[in-house]
């Protein structure tokens, strides 16, 4: 019996150890989740349905009114507007610019790698102080680009309408025009974005086995364009889907361009009243909880939306054994 | 089918002279190996055939055409690569494909949806699916032509890059170390099938290795190549039996054959310090060496040639391979034994042996082969 | 290669686009306010020397100052004593424009204490971030206990949700909490780093088993293994992720704007930049870039020194 109780009381016990020492390990990470993403998503829903105000006491229930809001008054058809065409333009365009300048980058070896550097710069520098410059380069009569765009009058550049018409009335006033602002921001939204993609784009390339190229050759495929189909672009796959996901969600987040330039009212006629925008304007400045918590849980079903999208088609297209 | 030619070709790759003039002529129909260690220049020299590299100089001909300056893809050739190269998003099938679409349909024809409706399209199809299941038959992968590579043994995808190699008509096939990333029973397997593949379509192969086994076993003509040159190129019997050079005599046979320092002192020869009946046909030269193929030497329990200790043995079951170290000049040789043989070669036992004159090749202190020395007969037996 | 001569042009008009702004900007940090109105100079602006008219109108001479001043001008009536002082006022005021430039953005509005907000920051963040992700990714790594995968699904779930997405919620438990405009408003929200979570995880994975045996068999707690075993083996990751947070958060605007609002002390870099704007007039723009040069510098250089690193820390983002 005593050999027994011993046996039984000497049995150590190493998983309830390790398991106490990680969740000791883990507690904190936890707890910020649970703080910092995961309660004010929560928060956020809730004061969505309602119509709180910083520094009351209290609120009301409102039902989906904010969400009726959303869907129905001009302002916000606006701000989807301004918000997709922002998304739909930036995103294939910087896409297929970093693609493009991979490809030219790639092939051009140790050479390339100056373009590399060069085209990475706008990822690194603040967006708000690039803004800003462009802004400058921007204005109608001191700025860069109405200047360069003068030296054109008087020579055979006035055949196209475009600079006819400047010529004569004067270049487009680009950020104080309803036509242009949304378009410019888009172009900005480009050049600071498609230097990131192109490097994605290059560390995927690098990763192409370069023995398929040379099947491919002896399989006859001669042109460029042969070796792209045949063998860059499936190998790419993970890579641009990665690539088109991340580059949507950053879209979706454009902030800085629209607020530097027009600090109040998100662009002439709101053309350019993108959602990180009315969020702030509303929910931040205007002091509107309840419709900025509506604009933010819609805001968050598309991320969502976007990356599990992404997860999906990666799972699915694994197939290099 | 046409035969293959290679005249002169150089190939540096910065400082390193990878090729220092190569010449080899093909002919239609033949197996030739390319075999040597690693970094002699033998993948160098297929890739120059293929056209995925270029010569500093020489000239590549194909049949009649010179193809120095054509490109690969123009080439009419096809080659299975070491890491098979197979293309990981398309199936068996699809990879199999990939060089008839390349080289029969049009690129119209080649989109992805729109290239269905094009005229001819259909029938195109048709005549590459044949093709392909034809391919797929003959190497018995017809079961996977549905699969993607991922979903594949490294066997069956070897297969596969064979598949993509046959479905056309080539000038010629060109394989670049196709088993080694095989395991040895499979190797072996896939050497015979490769072997009758070249008999049933009497296509010409250019086959580069690192296993000389595989060289000796599949090949009509081996060319040994060392340092960017080939040192000799014959046929497998001749390799082995008449080498040119000694480090021919190295590398081909397994084991490896023994070699004996031989001096001349006026006009005798000796081998360990005693003498050879030997006779000489033409000039003479100073220090030489002699060849001794494991199986030229005999166990010799009477007037023995020379002596020694028995200091490792490797027993294969149908023959044995004992090292000796012989009492002279602690020098190690390598003798095949029968089985029946084995109680007389226990570790560490004294042994004497003999060697076969006639199977003595003289080679000189450059390691060339001098065919007009010949050894009439063996040492004078030790004096006991 | 001369094949290649369309890509080169394709690939310098491009550069020639992002550029741009660029040149402009640090050209005219360089330039006279006349200078950038007229579109002239070059890159380096002729530097001729200019006056500075706010410091000529601050230190305008009155009444006191020219009774004060008459002895050093003998013989001179009011005017002419006044006049000689504005020559000296205008003299004492008068710099190259890269200096009026420069200096006025470090005056104008406490830029040094801007930076310094911004190392702070950025520097804090990282340090907490690596703080909580480590222990945590380790232990998902390595050990095992009941809950291991619902708190990686966890993880999983919550790398769908951007920061910036949610930031008006935080605002407002922030601003119940009575913390908005605080350093703890910039940093805290930005601590936990999933994906620094994630990243560590999967290269701890790739640590051999066996050297944290044999950590333990040395009598290691968990929690030491974690700094003196994990982390040493992970720095060449925790460079690439330590690039990827601060570019992240020195060059943030959007979290900053929302939560410092009154307290200039506390503004970032952008923040700093974004003032200047505002009350800004015309003739403010060269020391308008000069701020902008000097917030877009650091990062710059930092990147031009190191850029494998850098592009593999922005990247890292691509590796899932």
């Amino acid at each position: 019996m005593a050999v027994l109780d011993m046996g039984v009381a000497a049995h150590p016990k190493p998983n309830n150890h390790e398991a106490r020492t990680a969740w000791g390990l883990a507690a904190p990470a936890l707890a910020l989740m649970f703080l910092i993403l995961l309660v004010p998503v929560i928060v956020a829903g809730v004061l969505s349905f309602t119509n709180y105000s910083l520094g009351n006491s209290g609120f009301d229930w409102v039902g989906t009114q904010n969400y009726e809001r959303l869907f129905t008054r001009s302002t916000y058809e606006k701000m989807f507007i301004a918000t997709f065409t922002y998304v739909v333009t930036v995103v294939p365009i910087s896409v297929g610019l970093g693609l493009g300048a991979a490809l030219l980058v790639h092939s051009l070896g140790r050479i390339g790698d100056i373009y590399k550097t060069i085209y990475f710069l706008p990822v690194m520098a603040t967006l708000l102080a690039m803004a800003i410059a462009w802004e400058f380069m921007l204005h109608p009569t001191i700025g860069m680009v109405n200047r360069t765009l003068a030296m054109a009058c008087g020579s055979w550049f006035e055949v196209i309408p475009f600079f006819a018409n400047g010529c004569n009335d004067g270049f487009p006033l680009w950020l104080g025009d309803r036509d242009y602002a949304i378009w410019v921001v888009c172009f900005i939204g480009v050049w600071q974005g498609f230097g990131f993609n192109m490097v994605l784009f290059l560390s995927g390339l690098t990763s192409v086995h370069r023995e398929l190229y040379h099947a491919a050759e002896m399989d006859g495929a001669r042109s460029g364009w042969d070796r792209f189909w045949l063998v860059t672009w499936p190998a790419l796959g993970p890579t641009t889907v990665f690539v088109v996901t991340i580059s949507c969600i950053r879209a979706f987040q454009v902030f800085d361009t629209i607020e530097a330039f027009w600090p109040q009212g998100g662009g002439p006629n709101k053309s350019a009243y993108v959602m990180m925008f009315a969020i702030f304007e509303k929910g931040v400045q205007q002091n509107l909880i309840g419709i900025g918590s509506a604009i933010t849980v819609l805001f968050l079903i598309f991320v969502m939306f976007l990356t599990l999208i992404q997860r999906r088609l990666v799972e699915r297209k694994v197939h290099y054994g | 089918m046409a035969g293959l030619e290679v005249t002169s070709l150089t190939k540096q790759f910065g400082e390193t002279r990878v090729l220092k003039g190569v010449t080899l002529g093909i002919a239609d129909g033949e197996f030739v190996s390319l075999v040597g260690p690693s970094g002699c220049g033998k993948s160098t020299l297929l890739r120059i055939i293929a056209g995925l590299e270029t010569a500093n100089s020489g000239t590549v001909t194909i049949g009649k055409a010179e193809v120095t300056d054509t490109r690969a893809a123009d080439r009419n050739l096809s080659m299975v690569f070491q890491s098979y190269a197979l293309y990981p998003h398309l199936t068996v099938a699809e990879n199999i494909a990939v060089p008839l679409r390349m080289r029969e349909m049009t690129s119209l024809q080649r989109l992805p949806v729109i290239g269905g409706v094009m005229p001819g399209a259909r029938h195109q199809k048709h005549s590459i699916a044949q093709s392909v299941a034809r391919a797929a038959d003959m190497l018995e992968i017809g079961p996977l032509l549905g699969r993607k590579p991922g979903q594949l043994s490294g066997g069956q995808r070897q297969r596969v890059a064979l598949g993509r190699a046959l479905v056309r008509d080539p000038a010629a096939f060109l394989l670049d170390e196709p088993l080694s990333n095989l395991d040895a029973k499979l190797r072996v397997q896939t050497r015979t099938e490769i072997a009758e593949l070249h008999r049933k379509l009497g296509a010409t192969f250019v086959y580069v290795t690192h296993d000389q086994v595989e060289a000796m076993t599949m090949s009509d003509r081996i060319a040994v190549m060392m340092d960017g040159e080939i040192l000799q190129c014959a046929t497998p019997e001749i390799i082995y039996e008449d080498p040119d050079d000694i480090r021919v005599a190295e590398f081909i046979g397994s084991p490896k054959i023994n070699i004996l320092p031989i001096e001349q002192s006026g006009a005798e020869l000796y081998l360990f310090g005693r003498p050879l009946k030997w006779r000489e046909i033409g000039e003479s030269t100073r220090a030489m060496q002699m060849g001794l193929r494991p199986e030229a030497l005999r166990l010799m329990q009477s007037a023995p040639h020379f002596k020694g200790r028995v200091a490792h043995i490797e027993n294969l079951g149908a023959e044995i391979f004992a090292q000796i170290a012989l009492n002279d000049e602690g020098l190690r040789v390598t003798l095949r034994a029968s089985p029946a043989e084995r109680p007389m070669i226990e570790l560490g036992a004294e042994v004497g042996l003999g060697f076969d004159a006639a199977a003595a090749l003289i080679f000189d202190a450059d390691g060339k082969r001098m065919r007009k020395i010949e050894i009439i007969a063996g040492l004078t037996p030790e004096v006991a | 290669m001369t094949r290649e001569w369309w890509k080169h042009l394709v690939l310098i008009l491009g550069a020639l686009i992002v550029l741009a702004p660029f040149y402009m900007m640090v050209s005219y940090s360089f330039k006279s306010p006349g200078e950038i109105d007229r579109g002239e100079g070059g890159f380096f602006g002729r530097q001729e020397v200019m006056i500075d008219p706010r410091c000529v109108a601050l230190r305008q001479p009155d009444r006191a100052d020219i009774e004060a001043a008459r002895s050093r001008f003998p013989g001179q009536d009011d005017a002419g004593v006044q006049a000689a002082l504005l020559a000296e006022t205008e003299a004492a005021c008068s710099m190259r424009p890269v200096a009026f430039n420069y200096t006025k953005a470090f005056t104008e509005a406490p830029l040094m204490r801007y930076l310094l907000n911004g190392v702070i920051v950025t520097v804090s963040i990282f340090l907490i971030q690596i703080v909580v992700a480590l222990p945590a990714a380790y232990a998902l790594a390595k050990l095992k206990f009941w809950g291991r995968e619902a708190v990686f699904g966890l993880v999983l779930f919550c790398l769908l949700i951007p920061v910036h997405a949610i930031a008006l919620p935080l605002y407002i438990l922030l601003a119940k909490l009575g913390l908005t405009n605080t350093y703890a408003a910039l940093v805290v929200p930005w601590t936990i780093s999933v994906f620094g979570i994630f990243l560590m995880r999967q290269f701890f994975m790739t640590v051999p088993d066996d050297l944290i045996d044999a950590a333990r068999m040395d009598g290691m707690s968990e929690f030491a293994i974690v700094w003196r075993v994990m982390l040493p083996t992970a720095i060449p990751a925790l460079l690439a992720f330590a690039i990827f947070s601060i570019v992240a958060h020195w060059n943030d605007y959007f979290w900053p704007r929302i939560v410092v609002t009154g307290n200039r002390d506390l503004f970032t870099p952008p923040l700093g930049l974004r003032e200047f704007k505002g009350d800004g007039d015309g003739s403010f723009f060269g020391p308008m870039m000069a701020t902008a040069t000097v917030i877009v510098t650091p990062l710059i250089v930092a990147f031009l020194i190191a850029q494998r690193r850098f592009i593999e820390g922005i990247t890292l983002s691509g590796m899932k």
